[in-house]
């Protein structure tokens, strides 16, 4: 049967937004990224690849900026994922004490990002911070640190204050794909005599996929994008030690007034977050049990 | 499908109570829903036209704390006209509150609504809004890099004719100058010194130092009896207090900003004289431990405590201070002289003239600008403001009746250099300077730093 013409217009308002919001500034931005526009000027020059060209060539900070995103976003994908993981394992059961858990874990989602930055800038101060005071207090105080102020350790901590404020979201899905798992399967694998971590590899893992196909797309998208923590922590300090793609963005354009070439970075960073997703969601379909 | 009477009547149609059918007079449902999808993203267009198009004087909300006594405004003839004034002295609010309520009375045809973004995110934010349609009429600017990027985009009207330019000292206001033309009246007078504990000076006797070996040997002594020598506060005191240490070892201002065309190196020797003393300060421990962790706050909140003898930032966070401490103790401004001896030292200071007035040269209330301008350049209303906020002013004839500006005011006979990094018109290569600062503060060798410094300026003074 042929659907009628007009059933098109259903596509209509969806196509206009994506149209309206997601192609036109791209296009708008890719045209940008070729010239050397200062984002206040009415006058700007056509550079043709030069942005490009400069970015990838001669300019360690954008390599540095890549470098720390790479850092930020392996540890927040691998240990957000693992812990929200291993939570929504511990409190499937609907226990009120779970119930109350998972209130608690989630309860950091609904918070404002800057709320969280100034909670954990407070927690990480050097002399009047809590985590320096408690580890002093217990004994550690060869363990004190300047937290923020370390250019080692500045981007983990932040990727820290990251996975506490995000974890309790990733649990939800987890959750509900555990929840999603026939109990049948289980008892089958009580019958064969499967220990707990073969049940765990053999059942829950190869069915729990999906899910984590969608926490780790997820994480790592977020993961790229981060912005708001590390503008609010440390605006890409000390040194260059914290500076992400986003920041670096950020700074180029409304700090240096690059916005051209701003924009030539926003296209490469669209690619590699591209790149990377698909790479991610090739990999996890391979291994889930349904696309076998 | 049914919609509720009210939704119906809202997109227009007529469509029976009961809820439409499969097929009727006007086509099938597929046909009827989308004629009714049509309708209604037209009346949603509409909405916004007419929403967009109502949306005139800018409200002020969103960023940051706003106030004022501004009133719906208008342009029309016989009608009250409501300017914007945009600046990034939250701090400063109640004062200018009571200063745009006495202006009002005036001119009770202007009102004046502020929009105050905070400093650290004011470059990038007030750019966006000055240039966007309903941008502020009246801006305040910093000097140097920003100064130079709005002069270049067009967004300074020409003050230069305005008689209120004479009311200002004029050694203070150049830096709102470019080509001869006045297009930003600097407003405050601000010292980039470390502000001292002067009760904890007197209790420990000790002097305000003259060279080099006297900064150590004050620092050390303040070390050994259990204080703090100095509290620095991250990034922002690696912006600021760079400028008291090489005020002397780059004595000339053209060698630096020699840094912005390549002339110049951080490598060359009186940057590296800088940045081997920061080293030379950080490693004997002179500063609070964590420093680069350290928020602005969280360095006032320590310094207040009195516990330290220095806070290296500057006049401008005297007020905090006596905020947090209740007025505790006096305070005072030194500078580190790093030369060997006292003779060889050209300066004794660091000075700004910053808060720099502006009219946007977009804006269609240019005279009820100037008008505001013109008013808080009135020596009587530019006292008010300053005994009230702690804030050196540029205006001539000003009387401060404020301690904390009265002890203040022996510092503008001294020989002062106007702010080294606000020279640099490319905020680019004051970041890479900064950044290098903060290197050899949590630890870099002192050369390693500066070259380090120095490839971050060649590839900015390089990029397209």
């Amino acid at each position: 049967m042929r659907a009628k013409p007009s059933i098109y217009l259903f596509l209509v308002p969806g196509g206009l937004v994506f149209l309206i919001f997601f192609v036109v500034p791209t296009l708008y931005g890719l045209s940008l990224s070729f010239t050397n526009w200062d984002g206040l000027s009415p006058q700007f020059q056509f550079v043709g690849l030069a942005n490009y060209a400069n970015l990838l060539t001669n300019d360690s900070a954008f390599h540095t900026a890549i470098g720390n995103t790479l850092k930020f976003v392996l540890t927040v994908v691998v240990v957000q994922s693992f812990l929200s993981l291993v939570f929504a394992i511990f409190l499937l059961k609907n226990t009120r004490v779970n119930v109350f858990l998972r209130t608690l874990y989630f309860f950091p989602t609904i918070l404002a990002s800057v709320s969280v930055a100034f909670i954990w800038m407070f927690i990480y101060d050097p002399n009047i911070g809590i985590l320096n005071s408690l580890l002093g207090d217990v004994g550690l105080s060869h363990w004190q640190a300047s937290w923020l102020g370390n250019r080692h350790m500045a981007i983990y901590c932040i990727a820290v204050t990251e996975i506490w404020a995000h974890t309790g979201q990733l649990l939800v899905i987890y959750l509900a794909g555990l929840q999603q798992i026939p109990r049948e399967l289980y008892e089958v694998a009580v019958l064969e005599g499967a220990s707990r971590w073969q049940t765990f590899r053999k059942v829950t893992w190869p069915l729990l996929v999906p899910a984590t196909t969608m926490v780790v797309a997820y994480t790592t998208i977020q993961s790229f994008r981060m912005f708001d923590l590390i503008f609010a922590m440390t605006d890409g300090g000390p040194g260059n030690s914290t500076e992400v793609l986003a920041t670096y963005i950020y700074h180029q354009a409304f700090q240096y007034n690059h916005v051209g070439y701003a924009s030539a970075v926003s296209m490469l960073f669209m690619v590699i977050i591209a790149l990377i997703t698909m790479a991610q969601f090739g990999l996890l379909r391979i291994r889930s049990p349904k696309s076998a | 499908m049914s919609l509720p009477g009210d939704a119906r009547q809202w997109m227009g149609h007529g469509v029976p109570a009961d809820g439409p059918s499969v097929e009727d007079k006007g086509g099938n449902g597929v046909e009827r829903v989308a004629r009714t999808l049509a309708m209604g993203l037209a009346t949603v267009g509409l909405v916004a036209a007419v929403a967009g198009c109502s949306s005139g004087v800018s409200g002020g909300g969103g960023q940051g704390n706003t106030g004022g006594n501004a009133a719906a405004g208008g342009t029309g003839s016989g009608q009250a006209v409501t300017i914007t004034f945009l600046h990034w002295r939250g701090e400063d609010v109640p004062e200018f509150n009571k200063i745009i309520a006495d202006f009002h009375k005036l001119h009770p045809d202007i009102n004046v609504q502020m929009k105050v973004i905070p400093s650290d995110q004011y470059i990038a934010q007030a750019q966006a809004d000055l240039t966007g349609p309903n941008g502020a009429d009246v801006f305040t600017s910093f000097p140097g890099a920003e100064f130079s990027a709005m002069e270049k985009a067009g967004l300074y009207t020409d003050l230069t004719n305005q008689p209120f330019v004479k009311d200002y000292n004029p050694n203070l206001i150049q830096a709102g100058q470019d080509n001869g033309k006045q297009l930003a009246i600097p407003y405050q007078v601000v010292f980039n010194m470390p502000v001292y504990n002067a009760n904890l000076f007197k209790q420990l006797n000790l002097q305000i130092p003259t060279d080099w070996n006297g900064f150590l040997q004050l620092c050390q002594t303040l070390k050994d009896k259990g204080y703090t020598p100095i509290v620095f506060a991250g990034k922002v005191s690696a912006g600021q207090f760079f400028n008291d240490m090489v005020m002397n070892n780059v004595p000339d201002p053209k060698v630096f900003t020699g840094l912005l065309d390549g002339s110049s190196k951080l490598t060359d020797p009186g940057f590296l004289k800088t940045f081997q003393r920061l080293s030379e300060l950080a490693k004997n421990g002179y500063f609070q431990k964590g420093p680069l962790g350290t928020s602005q706050d969280a360095a006032t909140a320590l310094f207040a405590e009195g516990k330290a003898g220095m806070l290296a930032l500057g006049s401008y966070q005297m007020a905090p201070v006596n905020t947090d401490n209740n007025s505790a103790f006096p305070m005072g401004l030194l500078a580190p002289i790093t030369t060997d001896s006292a003779s060889q030292a050209k300066y004794q200071g660091i000075d700004t003239t910053t808060f720099m007035l502006g009219v946007n040269a977009n804006s269609p209330h240019k005279q009820q600008a100037e008008a505001f301008i013109s008013y808080l350049s009135q020596p009587q209303v530019a006292a008010e403001y300053a005994n009230a906020t702690d804030q050196m002013v540029t205006v001539q004839g000003v009387k401060y009746t404020n301690p904390t500006l009265q002890a203040m005011e022996p510092m503008l006979s001294k020989p002062l250099r106007f702010h080294p990094m606000y020279t640099l018109t490319n905020q680019q290569v004051v970041d890479a300077v900064t950044n290098a600062v903060e290197d050899v503060i949590s630890g870099m060798d002192a050369l390693a730093a500066a070259e380090k410094g120095q490839k971050a300026i060649d590839q900015a003074l390089q990029q397209p």
